[in-house]
C-alpha cells in the first residue's frame, strides 16, 4: 500500500477516541447478543446436564476428559478435517474460476452472476432435499444422465458407500457455498485499476503472467480472508451433512458438528455437547491463531 | 418491546449519499414493521391455549383450524394458536420451551416414548381425566397401556395410530411371479422378492441407513425372529440367537434392495415402493395415499398385511409409534387445555382430521374406526380390509418404550434412537461385513451405558 | 483484463454452460413444480413434463401462511443487512485507519466469538431473550442473525478497506473535510463492492438460516420462511414434494432477480475518485 505523496497527508492515526467509537457498536452487539450465551455455554461444559431442563450436577472437567478420551471425538476431528479440506479446496478453486470468468464481459452477465449465486440462495434443507433426489439411484437424474453417457453400466449408490459419500458431500457442499468466494473476489476484481493491466500489456506480458504478476497479488488479501472464514464455516457445518447422510455409512461422514447436535438433542446431554463443542473451538482456535501468524500484515 | 440499538449514532456521518439515506429509510422501515409484527398474545383479555404439532401438512391444519373454531364457538373467552412443530426440530424446541418455561398448552403426534422421557423428568401433566372425558371404553382395549407410567397414571393419549411397518406387496407382481399368496415368513419372502426382482423391478424397499428408520424397522425384525432388545425389567437383552438371526436376514436382504437402500429413510423407502421401483414395500398407510396421488396406475394391484416373521410360530410383531396428546406442565388454563383435548376427539371433527392422512392416522377410538361417516372417505372405502387390518394390527402395536405388554416402560427409548446405535449395528454388520458377534457385543455395552445414562 | 467494449465470445462460451451446469438444480426444481404429482417419480426418469399445472403454486399461495412468512422473512433479513452493514463498516473503518491499544485483540475476539458451534449457544440465547421479553419476535431473529453476521462482516470489510489506499482521503481532508466526511466522500463509495459482497452475505444467512428460527420463534406472525415452509412441508414420514418445489421456486427466484438488479452496483465501485496511477 503506498504512502501519500503529499507531504503531511498522512492521514491521522492517533484519532483513538473517534477509532474506539467507531468500533463500539460491534462491540456492544456481539457483547449483547453473544458473549453472555458463549459463556453461559463454556460453563455448561462442567456440569452433566438434561437438555429439556438444563438441570443435573457439577462433573468438573469429567465432560473433556470423556470427550478426549474417546476414540469418537478423534476420528470425528479427521472425518471434519477431510471434509473441510476437501470442500474448501473445491470452493476456492472453483469460486476463484468463476470470478474470473464473470470479470470478463460477457453476454448477459448480469442474469450470470445470478444464477451462479442460485446455490448459495437456497436453503440448504432444500437443497439437501434436491440433491438426494438427483442422486437417486431408482429415479435420480444423475445416475440416468451417466448411463445415458456411457460412462457407468448400473446406478451408483452416492451416498451409502465410501468413499462416495464423502466425495459427494465435498461436492455438494463445494457447489453450495462457492457462490460465497465468487462474490468476495469478484467485488475485488472490480477494484484492480485498469492502468495495471494496460501497463503490462504494453510491455508485453501475456494473459497468464498478468493473472499471476497482477491479479494474484492484489486478490491475496481477499484470498486470506476468504479462506479463513470459509474454514471457520465449512468446520462448523451441520445441515448439509446431517441432512445429507446422518454421518453414515457407518460414520464415515460423521463430523463434530453432528456429535454435538446428537449429544444436545438426541441424547439429552447438553453438559457433554458442551464440552464437545469447546473442544471443536478450541481445535478451530489453533488453527485461527497459526493461520493468522503466517499470513502476518496480509490481513489488515 | 425493541431492545436493540438504535441507528441513532449514524449522526456521527453525514447523511451524504442518496444509498445512506436509503438504507436508514429501509431500517426505520423494518424497525417499524418488527414493532407491529412482534408475536405476542392477544390483548382481547381472552385465554391463549398453544397447540403444537409436527403434522401439519396444509390438509391436516385446514381440519385442525375446523376444531379450534368449534371450541371457541362453544368457548368465549378462550383462543387457541396452532404452531407447527417438526419431526425433525421438535426436540430442540421442547428443550428451549421447558427450559426457558415457554411450553405449549398441549402437544399431538409426537412419539409415546417421548412422552413418556419427559413424564419422568416432571415435565408433563397427567392426562388421566381427559382419558375419562373422552370415554375410556371408547378406545380400543390396551390402547393407553403405553402411555401408563410407574406412578399409575397416563402421561398421554393416544390420539392417532399409525401402523409403521406393514408389509406392502404388488399382486399383480406376485402373480406373475406365480405366487398365490403373500409370503408370511422369511424364507418365502426371500424366495417372493427372488422371483419378483427383474426388469428393473427390485424384491424389497429395506432400510440400511445412518438413520432412525433404519433403527426402528430393524427393532422390528429382531422382534419378528422372536427376541427383544430389553428384557422387561430393562435388562439388555440384544445378545440373543433372535439378533443373529434378524441380522443374518437383514444381510440376505440386501441383494433385493437398490443400491441406494443404504442411505434409504422414510421418503425413499416409500417413494420406492409407490413409484412401482419395488415389489414391496415396509410402511404406513401412507402408501394408499401417495399412490393415488403418484402412481395411480398401480392403485388396485396394491395391498397389505403383517410383516413376515421368521416362522409361523412367532407372532406378528408391528411398530407404532403411538402419535399422543399430551400436556406439559407449567402452561396456563389447565382446565381449557383439558376442555381442548378432549374435544379433538370429538366425532365429526375429529373424522374429519383424520382424514387427512387417511389410511396413515388411524382411529384409536373403536367408535370412530366404525363410524360410517369415517368409513365414507374414498380412499377409506376403496380399501376396507387394508384400512381394517392396520387399524387393528396398530392398536396392538408396540415400539422400543414398550417392547411387550409385559415390559416396563423404557424411557430411554427416545435417546437410544437419536444414538443411532441399533443402524449403527445394521450398518457395520450388513454393508461393513463386520462379524457379528463383537458388533453386537459392542452394541449391548453401549445400550447398557445408554441406560445408566 | 480484456477490451471491455468487445463482448467476450470465448469466455462466454465456456461461463454460460458452466453457468447452467451449476443452475441445473433451480431448472429441474422448476420443472418438477409444474409437474402433475403423478409424473414425480418415474423411472427412468422425465426431464421434461407431460403436462404442466399450476395447481401447487396455488396450493401454496392460498392454503398455506407462505406471504406471510415471505414478508416475515423479507423484514428480517433486510434488518439484519442493515444493521450489519451500518456496524461492519464502522467497525472495518475502525479497524483499518486508527490505532489503539488492543485493536488487534479486539478484531480476533470478534471472530472468536464465532468459533463455537451455535448449536450450544441455542438454549442460553433463548433464556436470555425470554427474559428480554423478547421472544418469539422477529427483533429476536435480527439480534441473532446481527451476531453471527457481524464477525465474518467486519473481517470481509476489513480487507476491502485495507486495499483502498490513503492519499485519497488524506487528499479530501487537506481540501478541509472532517475525518468522517472524508470517510462518506471517499471510502465508502470505494469500498461499494465490498459493502455489497457483505450485504448480499448477510442477507442470504437471515434468509436461510434454520435452527435459530426454529426455536426462537414458534408462532405463524413472526415465523420466516424456512421454518414456516420446512414444518408445512417436511415430516419424517411425509414429504409434499411438489407443493415443497414450488415454495423453494418461490423462495428463491425473487432473490435471483433482485440480485441480478443489484450486482452491478458490484462493479459500480471505482470511478468516484480516480485511483488510477
Amino acid at each position: 500500500m503506498a504512502e501519500a505523496a503529499l507531504p503531511g497527508a498522512r492521514l491521522e492515526r492517533r484519532d483513538a477516541l473517534l477509532g474506539l467509537a467507531l468500533i463500539a457498536p460491534t462491540v456492544l452487539v456481539l457483547g449483547a447478543v453473544i458473549v453472555y450465551p458463549l459463556l453461559s455455554a463454556i460453563y455448561l461444559s462442567l456440569f452433566s446436564l438434561y437438555t429439556p431442563t438444563l438441570e443435573g450436577h457439577w462433573v468438573g472437567l469429567a465432560n473433556y476428559r470423556a470427550v478426549f478420551g474417546s476414540s469418537g471425538f478423534w476420528s470425528a476431528l479427521a472425518t471434519t478435517a477431510v471434509w473441510t479440506v476437501g470442500t474448501l479446496t473445491l470452493q476456492v478453486l472453483f469460486g476463484l474460476a468463476m470470478a474470473l470468468l464473470l470479470h470478463q464481459n460477457i453476454l448477459f452477465r448480469s442474469l450470470a452472476r445470478s444464477l451462479v449465486l442460485f446455490p448459495y440462495f437456497l436453503s440448504t434443507v432444500v437443497a439437501v432435499l434436491v440433491w438426494r433426489w438427483l442422486f437417486n439411484d431408482l429415479y435420480g437424474v444423475v445416475n440416468h444422465a451417466l448411463m445415458a453417457a456411457g460412462i457407468i453400466d448400473a446406478p451408483v449408490s452416492w451416498l451409502g458407500t465410501m468413499p462416495n459419500a464423502m466425495l459427494s458431500i465435498i461436492v455438494v457442499g463445494a457447489w453450495k457455498f462457492f457462490p460465497f468466494v465468487v462474490i468476495a473476489i469478484l467485488a475485488r476484481l472490480q477494484t484492480i485499476p485498469e492502468a495495471l493491466y494496460e501497463a503490462a500489456r504494453i510491455d508485453g506480458a501475456g494473459p497468464v503472467s498478468r493473472f499471476f504478476d497482477i491479479t494474484l497479488p492484489q486478490l491475496r488479501d481477499v484470498l486470506t480472508i476468504v479462506i479463513l472464514l470459509r474454514t471457520v464455516w465449512d468446520f462448523k457445518e451441520f445441515d448439509l451433512i446431517y441432512l445429507m447422510t446422518g454421518g453414515g455409512p457407518v460414520n464415515g461422514t460423521r463430523t463434530l458438528p453432528l456429535i454435538v447436535y446428537q449429544q444436545a438433542f438426541g441424547l439429552n446431554q447438553m453438559g457433554l455437547a458442551a464440552a464437545h463443542a469447546v473442544a471443536m473451538m478450541l481445535v478451530m482456535l489453533v488453527f485461527m491463531l497459526a493461520y493468522l501468524r503466517r499470513a502476518g500484515g496480509r490481513v489488515a | 418491546m425493541a431492545d436493540r440499538a438504535e441507528p441513532g449514532r449514524l449522526a456521527l456521518n453525514a447523511p451524504a449519499t442518496r444509498r445512506t439515506a436509503l438504507r436508514l429509510l429501509a431500517g426505520a422501515g423494518a424497525a417499524a414493521g418488527l414493532g407491529l409484527t412482534a408475536g405476542c398474545a392477544s390483548d382481547d383479555g381472552r385465554r391463549t391455549l398453544r397447540w403444537w404439532s409436527p403434522q401439519a401438512a396444509p390438509d391436516q391444519v385446514k381440519m385442525y383450524r375446523a376444531q379450534i373454531a368449534a371450541f371457541e364457538a362453544g368457548n368465549p373467552g378462550v383462543r387457541v394458536v396452532f404452531e407447527p412443530t417438526s419431526d425433525e426440530g421438535y426436540p430442540a424446541q421442547l428443550a428451549a420451551a421447558f427450559a426457558a418455561k415457554q411450553v405449549p398448552n398441549l402437544v399431538t403426534h409426537l412419539p409415546s416414548f417421548t412422552a413418556q422421557n419427559y413424564y419422568a423428568r416432571g415435565l408433563l401433566e397427567p392426562v388421566d381425566d381427559v382419558a375419562r372425558a373422552i370415554g375410556e371404553q371408547r378406545f380400543f382395549p390396551g390402547a393407553n397401556d403405553i402411555y401408563r407410567t410407574g406412578d399409575g397414571t397416563l402421561c398421554a393419549v393416544g390420539i392417532g395410530n399409525t401402523a409403521v411397518d406393514m408389509f406392502w406387496y404388488r399382486k399383480d407382481l406376485l402373480q406373475k411371479a406365480g405366487l398365490s399368496a403373500p409370503p408370511a415368513t422369511w424364507d418365502e419372502l426371500r424366495e417372493a422378492c427372488r422371483r419378483m426382482q427383474g426388469g428393473g423391478v427390485y424384491g424389497a424397499a429395506l432400510p440400511y441407513g445412518m438413520n432412525g428408520m433404519t433403527s426402528l424397522i430393524f427393532i422390528g425384525f429382531i422382534h419378528r425372529a422372536g427376541g427383544q432388545l430389553f428384557s422387561p425389567d430393562l435388562e439388555v437383552a440384544i445378545d440373543s440367537p433372535a439378533t443373529y438371526d434378524a441380522l443374518e436376514f437383514f444381510k440376505s436382504m440386501r441383494e433385493y434392495c437398490p443400491a441406494g437402500a443404504s442411505n434409504f429413510s422414510w421418503g425413499e423407502s416409500l417413494t420406492a415402493f409407490v413409484s412401482g421401483a419395488t415389489a414391496t414395500g415396509i410402511y404406513g398407510g401412507r402408501v394408499l395415499a401417495n399412490v393415488a396421488a403418484q402412481n395411480p396406475g398401480i392403485a388396485g394391484a396394491i395391498s397389505c398385511t403383517t410383516y413376515p416373521t421368521m416362522s409361523r410360530e412367532i407372532p406378528a410383531w408391528t411398530f407404532n409409534d403411538f402419535p399422543c396428546l399430551f400436556i406439559p406442565k407449567g402452561a396456563p388454563h389447565l382446565a381449557e387445555t383439558k376442555a381442548f383435548a378432549a374435544s379433538l376427539f370429538a366425532p365429526p371433527l375429529y373424522i374429519d382430521q383424520l382424514h387427512a392422512a387417511p389410511g396413515h392416522v388411524l382411529p384409536t377410538l373403536q367408535t370412530i374406526a366404525a363410524d360410517p361417516a369415517y368409513l365414507a372417505n374414498p380412499l377409506i372405502a376403496r380399501y376396507p380390509a387394508e384400512i381394517d387390518l392396520m387399524t387393528r394390527t396398530a392398536a396392538a402395536g408396540h415400539n422400543l418404550g414398550q417392547e411387550t405388554a409385559k415390559h416396563r416402560p423404557n424411557l430411554k427409548a427416545s435417546e437410544i434412537i437419536s444414538s443411532n446405535t441399533i443402524a449403527e449395528l445394521v450398518q457395520r454388520v450388513v454393508l461393513d461385513g463386520e462379524a457379528p458377534r463383537p458388533a453386537v457385543a459392542a452394541t449391548a455395552a453401549r445400550l447398557r451405558e445408554l441406560m445408566r445414562g | 483484463m480484456t477490451n471491455r467494449q468487445r463482448p467476450a465470445l470465448i469466455a462466454s462460451l465456456v461461463t454460460w454452460p458452466l453457468v447452467l451446469l451449476i443452475a441445473f438444480p433451480l431448472l429441474w426444481m422448476l420443472l418438477t413444480s409444474v409437474k402433475p404429482q403423478a409424473e414425480l417419480f418415474t423411472t427412468p426418469p422425465d426431464f421434461l413434463p407431460n403436462a404442466i399445472t399450476f395447481e401447487h403454486y396455488r396450493r401454496v399461495l392460498e392454503e398455506t401462511a407462505f406471504l406471510q412468512y415471505f414478508r416475515n422473512s423479507l423484514v428480517v433479513a433486510v434488518s439484519t443487512t442493515v444493521l450489519v452493514v451500518v456496524v461492519a463498516v464502522l467497525g472495518a473503518y475502525s479497524l483499518v485507519r486508527f490505532a489503539y491499544r488492543g485493536r488487534e485483540l479486539l478484531a480476533s475476539l470478534v471472530l472468536f466469538t464465532y468459533l463455537l458451534p451455535s448449536v450450544v449457544l441455542i438454549s442460553p440465547l433463548y433464556l436470555m431473550l425470554v427474559k428480554l421479553g423478547l421472544a418469539n419476535t422477529l427483533a429476536s431473529l435480527v439480534a441473532a442473525y446481527t451476531s453471527f453476521a457481524l464477525p465474518y462482516a467486519l473481517w470481509l470489510l476489513r480487507s476491502f478497506m485495507a486495499g483502498i489506499p490513503e492519499d485519497l482521503e488524506a487528499a479530501a481532508m487537506v481540501d478541509g473535510a472532517s475525518r468522517m466526511g472524508a470517510f462518506v466522500d471517499v471510502v465508502l463509495p470505494q469500498a461499494l463492492p465490498g459493502i455489497i459482497s457483505t450485504a448480499l452475505f448477510s442477507f442470504i444467512l437471515a434468509w436461510n438460516e434454520y435452527l435459530y428460527a426454529l426455536v426462537l420463534v414458534n408462532s405463524d406472525e413472526a415465523r420466516p420462511l424456512t421454518t414456516g415452509v420446512m414444518t408445512m412441508l417436511i415430516s419424517a414420514f411425509n414429504i409434499e414434494w411438489s407443493l415443497l418445489m414450488a415454495a423453494s421456486v418461490m423462495m428463491s427466484v425473487p432473490l435471483i432477480v433482485i440480485f441480478a438488479f443489484f450486482q452491478k452496483y458490484l462493479t459500480s465501485g471505482f470511478g468516484a475518485g480516480g485511483v488510477k496511477g
